[in-house]
């Protein structure tokens, strides 16, 4: 009696782990699959610029290519090159945060930063990508000078950098022809935390985002469903990386949806908010 | 000679339009299916290239972006069956280069085919005339 039990018991033990183990081989086959497919949308999107930088090359050494649309031809070449470099550098973060995130710590000293001239500097990087399509960057100056006066934000200022860049390309990418992109400081309460927060905010009016899709904005490679229908080809690590940055520097990302209009906002804890240094202690 | 373009990158049909346009040939540009569609309703072309990865845009939202280009190709042969296609795209699926040549439809490997040979083959296409790409 005993041992028919425990031969039934076994033979149960074992369908168990043959079902267990067949979810397994299936989780790491669609897991495989969905890797190539990002690996070959990430090679598309290395690609793609250097591809129309060649063709512009070509077609600027033509003859017969009239001198103004060389000049067109070199503006689109340097365009290329700012997406190009970009790219590369969410590429090479996105390791070095993965590995910052489980240390918990930086990899480079925080430094004072300004953030009214990290918002200027930026702007000024991104604003021939939004003139190819019509679009403005607008920086509220007297916001900045009302919440953050004269002070300084202590971050890591490449890491900050690239994340206010994720925000302002994705602005350009989904607002519509010819609107303004606005930037500016925002000091706010922040319900999960309880905390007063101060940030840098992005807002654009363009693609709506729905709400149910706003949590899972910032998960690797998840790309909302306007705006894979919009603009099929993009990595969907903008916001993941951004949000990686904001939660070294104990601060998060906010993303606020009204219609059509989109708020993303950097919000930083009032620890990284840094008083100026006087002249007699530099 | 006219000929239309449809994608949504327009900074890769720069350098070609340049180059066409200098060969004489005079391009119009669409940024999805809808304005694609649109365009050819408006304008007698001779020839059509389009990319497959695009937005359908506001009258064709059922179709999936990534298979837009696809979708346009059927329309456009079911409503002027006698203008020449080209496809400049990247396609990794055989089974999906295979379903362009039954249509024939001439594709262009965007990225590994130069510029001087799409503007053959794009001018050859529009004239009506056949062309082998250069090795």
């Amino acid at each position: 009696m005993d041992s028919q039990h425990s031969e039934r018991t076994s033979e149960q033990e074992l369908e168990r782990l043959r079902t267990e183990n067949a979810g397994l081989k299936q989780e790491l086959e669609e897991t495989r699959r969905s890797s190539t497919r990002y690996l070959q949308n990430v090679a598309h999107q290395l690609t793609a610029p250097l591809n129309a930088i060649k063709w512009n090359i070509e077609a600027i050494k033509d003859e017969k290519v009239p001198i103004p649309r060389k000049k067109n031809l070199l503006s689109s070449i340097y365009s290329q090159g700012t997406i190009l470099v970009h790219l590369i550098k969410n590429f090479s973060l996105m390791s070095n945060l993965e590995a910052d995130h489980e240390l918990g710590q930086f990899r480079d000293q925080p430094e004072r930063v300004s953030p009214l001239r990290l918002a200027i500097n930026l702007a000024g990087d991104f604003e021939p990508q939004a003139a190819e399509t019509s679009k403005k960057i607008e920086i509220r100056m007297l916001s900045f000078d009302r919440i953050f006066g004269d002070r300084d934000l202590l971050v890591v200022k490449n890491l900050v950098a690239q994340a206010l860049s994720n925000l302002l390309e994705n602005a350009i990418k989904y607002s519509t022809v010819g609107t303004t992109i606005d930037v500016e400081a925002v000091t706010a309460p922040v319900r999960e935390t309880g905390k007063t927060y101060y940030g840098i905010s992005v807002r654009n009016t363009g693609l709506p985002i729905l709400p149910s899709e706003v949590k899972r904005l910032s998960d690797r490679g998840f790309r909302g469903n306007a705006a894979k229908q919009k603009i099929p080809a993009g990595t969907g690590i903008g916001l993941y990386i951004a949000n990686r940055v904001m939660e070294l520097h104990e601060g998060l990302i906010q993303v606020k949806p009204s219609g059509n209009e989109t708020r993303m906002t950097l919000f930083f804890p009032a620890s990284r908010i840094v008083d100026p240094i006087h002249k007699e202690e530099e | 000679m006219k000929i239309l373009l449809v994608d949504d990158e327009p900074t890769y049909f720069e350098a070609l339009i340049a180059t066409l346009e200098s060969n004489g040939i005079e391009c119009i540009t669409a940024r999805d299916m809808t304005e694609g569609v649109k365009a050819l309703q408006k304008h007698d072309v001779s020839a059509v290239v389009t990319d497959i990865m695009m937005p359908p845009g506001p009258s064709f939202s059922q179709v999936d972006a990534n298979e837009c280009g696809f979708h346009f190709i059927e329309h456009v042969q079911q409503n002027w069956p006698r203008l020449p296609i080209v496809c400049l795209s990247v396609i990794a699926d055989q089974a999906k280069i295979r379903f362009l040549a039954r249509r024939r439809v001439r594709y262009l490997r965007k990225g590994e085919t130069p510029l001087s040979t799409a503007v053959e083959v794009i001018t050859a296409v529009a004239e009506g005339r056949s062309v082998r790409p250069r090795r």
